[in-house]
């Protein structure tokens, strides 16, 4: 009966994110989500839970108005949330999150399996997940579409630039999840109200050892357009023809 | 002053949207079209607790308030009014009615299974000859022994043919006037009572409407719902409640409307440049959304009002006024804006204005809710 961990991001939903004339980001208006595979991790600890037993503990690090991102996460299984917040934890950069989130679950959630998504709706560095497991000395399986707990072992499906690859690893293992490996389920209206009457451990800065400055600057963030060259093709053999050379001269095909 | 919805009550929204997405937008056009009450849908409804969503747990329901019922309508309603209406009479009338007047047996044997969508309930008032006249209805109930025996035949019953669960209203005691009806709860099957084909209608076409005859059919007095004599106080209330949804549902249908007029007005190309440029269009657009922040807030307002405990009938009246009324006027502009596009099946707009406008007849027309608020504040 494994204890699992999933952690999520809370992220601006990019739909309402407005793009200017020059590219620059409106984001006056945004809602936010919980990122999109970040909902398949919490998805994956639910479904083994339902199946195997165990529990799952949600964590995120955010700042402290995040508390429906908490709720919602709440709503979609986990029993228990670490919500680990601060002001100035608007824009972390990967490692910084990863040594946050090592040193609270090192210190205060027991663990056999953690659940990540392969990388978040906002930025997609990819880099959470494995830095965490790094940090915390365990083996990291990345890019799973599929997962299996046995006994004291799960199986993972991985897919990689090479094709798909059946592994191992012992627990405790972290695993970052690809969105293929579930649907996530539309919680209930119960289930979001019951999300509230769950306990929610806050986790202040204070708490937390000293975290290093970040490794990584934003300077600047722009939006980009997809400009359409508006170019027809037909069924004729010249227009095929014509629609390879096309693609070959934009270097799509080599 | 506090315009924000609680954080739960986002949430369901959301989740609400994202049901919608998945499991009615795709099924919306055809349910339209071919007329059919879409029986998988309402089960994963029922499994979501969007049935039941004011009902207290220990009846089945989900435990949370009206307004968190009416949020959940309006977003249903702006993927398939029909969808939409289903739920909100099914619980804003049906389940509210036993909730608030049923006894404790009443609501373990009708309620639970409503609330839990298992069941589906239906409210049956109006009559050939009695629409906005509740009084000029002719059905009647004469009771015998433990019995009552009811005579009479009702129709445009929403849910009639679908029903489980019917709320049947019908003189016990003509001569007493206001205080001569009562409402009865009969349940599917009961003999005596027969259930018409659906009608074939202009728009809301899923949501089963049908004619209802009831000849010498035999209710037990358990199912007198509340006092004898008290039917036309909770028609009333029923319609308190039934108003606030439909409002809901014509703020769904506004938002639609608006969701699909920012899209093409953007898309179409026109003289070089996008129709929104246009001020015609911008302007249309302007209105349209105006509109739809008054409805929201009337339409909240009137559930918040429900939630506080405070009489809510003049609120009730005025969010579905307007809302049903703002719904109508910017379908038809929303159409203008699509063009012949707008005109052509399939095209959402051409479903939100025939859904439009039934809105401004159904459970009181524009006309009766004019009569409920001029005699609210003329007294």
């Amino acid at each position: 009966m494994p204890q699992m961990i999933a952690c999520f991001k809370w992220v601006v939903d990019e739909a309402y994110i407005r793009v200017g004339a020059s590219g620059d980001l409106d984001m006056n208006a945004v809602d936010y989500k919980i990122s999109d595979y970040d909902k398949n991790a919490l998805e994956e600890a639910a479904r083994i839970r339902e199946q195997a037993g165990g529990s799952v503990t949600a964590v995120t690090v955010g700042v402290p108005e995040a508390t429906k991102g908490v709720k919602d996460a709440l709503s979609r299984g986990a029993e228990k949330a670490f919500f680990i917040q601060d002001p100035s934890f608007r824009d972390l950069d990967p490692s910084q999150t990863a040594r946050i989130l090592a040193a609270v679950i090192q210190s205060r959630i027991p663990y056999d399996l953690i659940l990540c998504g392969e990388g978040s709706s906002d930025l997609y560095a990819r880099q959470v997940g494995p830095q965490l497991a790094e940090l915390l000395g365990i083996p990291c399986l990345s890019f799973v579409q599929k997962l299996t707990v046995e006994g004291d072992r799960v199986v993972a499906e991985r897919r990689t630039d090479e094709g798909q690859e059946v592994c191992t690893a012992p627990m405790p293992v972290l695993v970052t999840v690809l969105p293929d490996i579930n649907t996530p389920r539309i919680p209930s209206v119960r289930d979001t109200l019951m999300a509230s009457k769950k306990e929610v451990v806050p986790v202040r800065k204070e708490d937390l050892p000293d975290i290093s400055s970040p490794f990584l600057e934003t300077v600047s963030m722009k939006g980009t357009s997809l400009k359409r060259s508006g170019t027809r093709f037909t069924e004729d053999p010249g227009d095929v023809k014509a629609f390879v050379d096309t693609l070959l001269q934009k270097g799509v095909l080599k | 002053m506090d315009f924000k919805l609680t954080e739960e009550q986002e949430l369901i929204r959301k989740n609400m949207r994202e049901f919608t997405e998945k499991h009615v937008d795709p099924i919306a056009v055809e349910i339209d079209e071919t007329s059919r009450h879409p029986e998988e849908l309402f089960k994963k409804l029922a499994e979501g607790g969007w049935m039941g969503i004011p009902v207290p747990v220990e009846y089945g329901g989900s435990g949370s308030d009206y307004l968190t019922h009416i949020v959940a309508v309006d977003e249903l309603a702006r993927s398939c009014a029909s969808t939409g209406f289903t739920v909100s009479i099914h619980v804003g009338i049906a389940c509210m009615l036993v909730l608030l007047f049923g006894t404790e047996d009443q609501k373990k044997k009708f309620l639970v299974p409503m609330a839990r969508g298992e069941k589906l309930g239906a409210f049956v008032l109006t009559e050939p000859g009695a629409g906005t006249d509740v009084m000029a209805a002719t059905s009647t109930a004469v009771k015998d022994g433990n019995d009552y025996v009811l005579n009479g035949t009702k129709t445009f019953t929403s849910n009639g043919p679908t029903g489980d669960v019917y709320f049947v209203f019908a003189w016990t005691d003509k001569a007493a006037g206001r205080k001569g009806m009562s409402t009865f709860i009969i349940p599917r099957g009961t003999p005596g009572m027969e259930v018409g084909t659906h009608f074939k209608k202009m728009g809301l076409r899923s949501s089963q409407t049908s004619e209802m005859v009831f000849r010498n059919c035999r209710i037990p007095k358990e199912n007198l719902l509340g006092k004898e004599g008290a039917g036309l106080l909770m028609a009333m209330t029923g319609f308190d409640h039934g108003r606030t949804g439909i409002a809901a549902q014509s703020t769904g249908i506004l938002q639609a409307a608006l969701d699909e007029s920012i899209r093409y007005s953007k898309e179409r190309v026109q003289f070089g440049q996008p129709i929104s440029r246009q001020q015609a269009i911008a302007w249309m657009i302007a209105d349209m959304a105006t509109d739809l922040q008054a409805a929201r807030f009337l339409t909240y307002h009137a559930a918040w009002m429900k939630d506080q405990g405070k009489p809510f009938s003049k609120e009730a009246s005025m969010a579905k006024l307007f809302t049903s009324e703002a719904a109508m006027r910017h379908t038809i502009k929303a159409v203008q804006i699509h063009g012949g596009y707008g005109y052509v099946k399939g095209a959402k707009v051409e479903r939100l204005l025939r859904d439009a406008k039934i809105t401004e007849i159904y459970e009181g027309t524009s006309e009766a809710q004019r009569m409920v608020i001029s005699g609210n504040v003329l007294r």
